[in-house]
């Protein structure tokens, strides 16, 4: 694009974008971020400006900090079992298998069902048809309801959390394969490269812009884990599954301390930013471009 | 010639272990759909005490809670401002994403650049923190909550940063800088080259981001409830609010409600599942 | 050729079944059969010949809204709007909360500069607003109906009780005298080993596990731990006295005779409970049922809990009633012969941003729901409430609210309620899940309870 028509330019491509993100999203946050500050607590009509006397409450918040190490434990596990499943059943489903557009409506279901009725279907699930399961075979792993011990109710969480999200991240793997030329792929496979080698030296690279965005939006996604959370377990057996989100969303509104709540988000914000900003960093640097 | 052979053996093994696979796992995946179709059309006491008996006991199956839930809904009403809603936030926010992507794409200017490293974070804003900001701004300074278009634009804000994002990773995979450069010898302005010749690049990103997005607001249910307090203007997630109590819920007329609410959002995923396929033009264009 | 085949078909047939689904769904669509067994909807008639109540015709035109967080009488509330809005002119919207807490929709709507003119809130919302954004109703006449049922915040009155209700264990006594072959009074049950006689009567019946428990946080943390506020003294007082005790650090609760009670009582709920092998895995839904079936005979739970055995088969004309918590075996103990039964829900009035004019609408309808005859009516009858007012003469129809409405007249009742902060069901209720699961002892669970009381200093 020359120089004259930069301005013009601007203002047609990117300004009107730029506008609704910013008036929806930045604002509100940087207001939010103000309010970390005071002590208002949601409905006072006064603000006074307390500096980091919220941050105080939120480092002596020893169960912030548990759920946010818990948090971490999901965030990987669910990170890793996403991508793989999500990857491997898109690259399956590109494949030219038969029926496959029925597979893939199939696994697009999950995205389907959310909020309580998700929580229900999935409870249903652990608490009677797995112990039923047990009853029938004896296996002790089925025989109480997953969600009445803490470990297992941990499994649970990651089990629909992956269910769910790689429904999702199928969907973007998807179309990063139909992006995929089909000469690389048969030239792959003219030049003998088959199997593991062609996966590796071949389509995972071009498929890196993919794995990227999917990498990204399951870590973000895995870290703000609320409605599954609240749904399902809902932080229990005996607040031993409360993740950071729901957490923070507590500490806001059930225990009426908005300051603190807000200054916990804040955290959590950052926390997740570095990370994942050390993520896009590192897998964008194996991108190939076109 | 041999080897090709026992390859070839190999690869239908293999082939066959992996289908196999899939649609035990696919099975897994559609299990609670499943449940869903099957409970929708029962009794809540049917559903709790045998959520597996299904169309083979003819008692106490039947289509009121599809009834119940139509009517209590205002079915057609909720589906209009659904669809308007999200019809419009659809539209607007892929055309303003793909715009904005291709800018940054194609300027590597600070602008551009600290535009997308903001969108990327935004991305990681815990709603529930921007949450009560965001109606005191709109509500209480601007006082335009409370019609579609806030709610449109809303959405259109909140899903900016992720379309952005997935329409950027696409247009510099996927978009040669060569064909546009063949463009711009021929004398065709900017938004010429963008809306002839990227565009139509862009399809099968703006058939992912299309589902995405309009799943995303068709079954938003946080965000409309802060911005529409009238009930005539209620989304289709909105008006289910009749079905829940204070200890309980009616899961019967729940899973009938959201079958009528995520149907429109299954046909419009099958139909654009052909517009993915129908895209495949990287190869073409090389 | 042939895949493309398999696509056209494969795909569309799943969307056709889904079709199928919906569409017939829509055809069989209005026309509802009247016969049909599962229609609980039916509408109870209201007597709409008399009304003396005066309205003030100026109000008439006046756009109020009313913000509704007991999701169940949502519909109910409608109708009532709708029958005022004929009488006086006033239009009420009811607004609905369905997934959020109310005190965040209210915090919510305030910020955004449209607070609900009228909102039912729970009391501890209403104590967390009131000297804010609420309306004195000090001077209203209806304070004088509800004498002992109003909540004062610095002696000021600032939200109508629109509701008494009560908990306890409620028995299926059809169940029961099945079971045991004789007539079953529950006023013969006086003390924990009566209880337990009757418990182990049953067993020998056939009813293995006679009692259900609910695993739910707000169950355990709200309705059952509370009892050891309000069981002080039976009185509201008296437990604002026992939580400032232990807030203090003045009462160790291990030397707490309402605490050992209470545990005492929980163990025999925990020890006959119907889900013993897997506590934390019991569904609440399930819990309703297996009452009506006759599974079980008891369960902890209040009167709000109708709806749920309804829906499971229950009929009006059947009987169901409580028995109070027992704490110990001394039959003197009000605590052994009372159920709980105190106002929940209340309406307060904004007085921040509501006009005069619709700050009188708002009135005129608060004082029509307790005065006029159609209102009276409409409380007791549309919504199923128990009204704290003595001059409603209607009476609550299903069996558990009419058991509490005839306790409160005998004085069988106490009114405690503990005014506690909002998160105490959901911190405690945690502890209780632990101890309920055998995962923590008595030990811990005081531990948590004073931990708890120690951060609200």
């Amino acid at each position: 694009m020359n120089s004259k028509n930069k301005g013009k330019d601007f203002c047609m491509f990117a300004l009107p974008g730029m506008f609704c993100f910013f008036a929806v999203v930045i604002i509100p946050f940087l207001y939010g971020v103000y309010l970390t500050f005071t002590d208002w607590n949601g409905v006072s009509k006064e603000k006074n400006f307390i500096w980091f006397e919220n941050f105080k409450g939120v480092i002596s918040d020893k169960e912030f900090w548990t759920s946010l190490l818990l948090t971490f434990k999901y965030v990987i596990v669910v990170v890793v079992l996403v991508n793989v499943i999500a990857f491997a059943i898109a690259y399956l489903l590109t494949r030219g298998i038969k029926g496959q557009n029925f597979f893939r409506a199939g696994f697009f279901t999950p995205n389907l069902i959310g909020g309580i009725v998700l929580g229900y279907i999935w409870q249903f699930v652990f608490s009677r048809v797995f112990v039923n399961i047990g009853e029938s075979t004896g296996w002790s792993l089925f025989e109480v309801s997953w969600l009445s011990e803490p470990n297992k109710a941990f499994a649970a969480l990651v089990l629909v959390s992956v269910w769910q999200l790689s429904g999702y991240m199928i969907l973007i793997y998807v179309a990063g394969f139909m992006g995929l030329s089909e000469d690389v792929m048969e030239a792959a496979s003219i030049d003998g490269a088959s199997g593991w080698v062609k996966m590796k030296n071949i389509i995972l690279p071009l498929m890196m812009s993919s794995v990227t965005i999917c990498l990204f939006l399951t870590l973000s996604r895995a870290f703000m884990v609320y409605d599954v959370n609240l749904s399902l377990t809902s932080g229990g057996p005996y607040g031993t599954t409360q993740m950071a989100a729901m957490h923070v969303y507590e500490k806001a509104f059930t225990s009426r301390q908005f300051g603190v709540g807000q200054a916990e988000a804040l955290i959590l914000f950052i926390v997740v930013a570095c990370i994942s900003g050390i993520q896009v960093y590192l897998t964008k640097k194996q991108e190939v471009e076109a | 010639m041999k080897q090709t052979t026992i390859g070839g053996t190999k690869r239908k093994i293999l082939n066959f272990l992996a289908i196999a696979g899939l649609i035990i796992i696919f099975i897994a995946y559609m299990f609670p759909f499943i449940m869903v179709v099957i409970n929708s059309l029962k009794q809540k006491r049917d559903i709790i005490k045998s959520p597996f008996s299904w169309l083979f006991t003819i008692k106490g199956l039947s289509f009121d809670n599809f009834i119940k839930a139509f009517t209590q809904m205002d079915f057609l009403n909720a589906f209009k401002n659904s669809f308007l809603v999200t019809a419009s936030a659809t539209v607007l926010v892929t055309l303003l994403a793909s715009m904005l992507a291709y800018y940054i794409v194609r300027n590597n200017n600070i602008t551009s650049k600290i535009t997308f490293a903001l969108m990327v974070a935004s991305m990681i804003i815990p709603f529930q923190a921007i949450m009560i900001p965001l109606v005191s701004i709109y509500g209480g300074n601007l006082n335009i909550l409370n019609h579609r278009i806030t709610l449109i634009f809303m959405h259109t804000g909140f899903s900016m940063a992720m379309s952005v994002f997935m329409f950027h990773g696409f247009i510099k995979g996927n978009v040669p800088i060569a064909l546009e450069e063949a463009a711009c010898i021929d004398g065709c302005t900017h938004a010429q080259t963008f809306f002839q010749i990227v565009l139509p690049l862009l399809k099968p990103i703006i058939s992912t981001m299309v589902i995405l997005n309009s799943l995303a607001f068709w079954n938003d249910f946080l965000l409309p409830s802060l911005v529409l307090t009238d009930k005539k203007l209620f989304t289709l997630p909105l008006s289910t609010y009749s079905f829940y109590g204070t200890y309980s819920a009616d899961y019967g007329t729940i899973m009938a409600g959201l079958l009528l609410c995520v149907i429109p959002i299954l046909i419009l995923y099958v139909v654009l599942q052909k517009q993915i396929i129908g895209g495949v033009v990287a190869g073409a264009v090389k | 050729m042939k895949r493309k085949v398999v696509q056209r078909v494969a795909v569309p047939a799943l969307s056709a079944a889904l079709m199928v689904t919906s569409l017939t769904g829509c055809t069989f669509g209005f026309a509802s059969d009247p016969d049909d067994p599962n229609e609980v909807e039916e509408k109870v008639p209201i007597d709409l010949s008399t009304d003396t109540f005066t309205y003030d015709s100026s109000l008439s035109g006046t756009n109020i809204t009313l913000l509704n967080s007991k999701a169940e009488i949502q519909t109910a509330l409608e109708e009532m709007a709708d029958i005022f809005e004929e009488k006086s002119g006033v239009h009420i919207e009811v607004m609905p909360i369905s997934d959020d807490s109310p005190y965040t929709k209210v915090v919510s709507l305030y910020n955004s500069g449209t607070p609900p003119t009228l909102s039912i809130l729970d009391t501890t919302d209403v104590i967390a607003l009131a000297e804010e954004k609420a309306a004195d109703l000090s001077g209203e006449m209806w304070t004088e109906e509800a004498e002992n049922y109003l909540t004062k915040i610095n002696d000021k009155v600032y939200s109508l009780p629109l509701c008494i209700e009560g908990r306890g264990i409620i028995y299926n006594k059809a169940v029961i005298e099945e079971a045991l072959g004789q007539t079953f009074d529950p006023s013969a049950i006086k003390t924990q080993d009566d209880f337990i006689g009757i418990l182990n009567q049953l067993i020998e019946a056939g009813i293995e596990k006679p009692i259900s428990v609910a695993k739910e946080d707000w169950s355990l943390g709200a309705h059952q731990l509370q009892y050891i506020y309000e069981t002080y003294d039976g009185t509201s007082n008296g437990a604002q006295e026992v939580i400032n005790k232990i807030k203090s650090g003045e009462m160790d609760l291990r030397n707490y005779n309402r605490m050992t009670d209470f545990l005492n009582m929980f163990d025999i709920l925990k020890e006959y409970n119907v889900a013993k092998g897997d506590p934390l895995g019991a569904d609440y839904d399930e819990m309703a049922i297996d009452l009506v079936d006759g599974k079980t005979v008891f369960w902890l739970n209040g009167n709000w809990a109708w709806p749920n055995l309804e829906e499971a088969g229950a009929n009006e004309e059947d009987e169901y009633g409580f028995l109070p918590v027992f704490m110990n075996n001394d039959e003197t103990d009000f605590a052994n012969q009372m159920i709980q039964a105190s106002p929940s829900k209340q309406i307060m009035l904004d007085g921040q941003i509501a006009t005069e004019t619709e700050q009188a609408a708002a009135k005129e309808f608060l004082n029509w729901m307790v005065y006029s005859e159609i209102g009276q009516q409409m409380l007791v009858k549309t919504c199923n409430l128990i009204p704290p007012f003595q001059n409603n003469p209607y009476e609550p129809s299903d069996p558990l609210s009419r058991d509490i409405y005839e306790k409160v007249r005998e004085g069988k009742a106490f009114n405690a309620s503990a005014i506690v902060p909002n998160d105490h069901w959901s911190v405690l209720g945690a502890a209780m899940q632990k101890y309920l699961a055998n995962r923590s002892d008595r030990e811990e669970l005081i531990q948590s309870i004073e931990a708890y009381w120690a951060e609200q200093n």
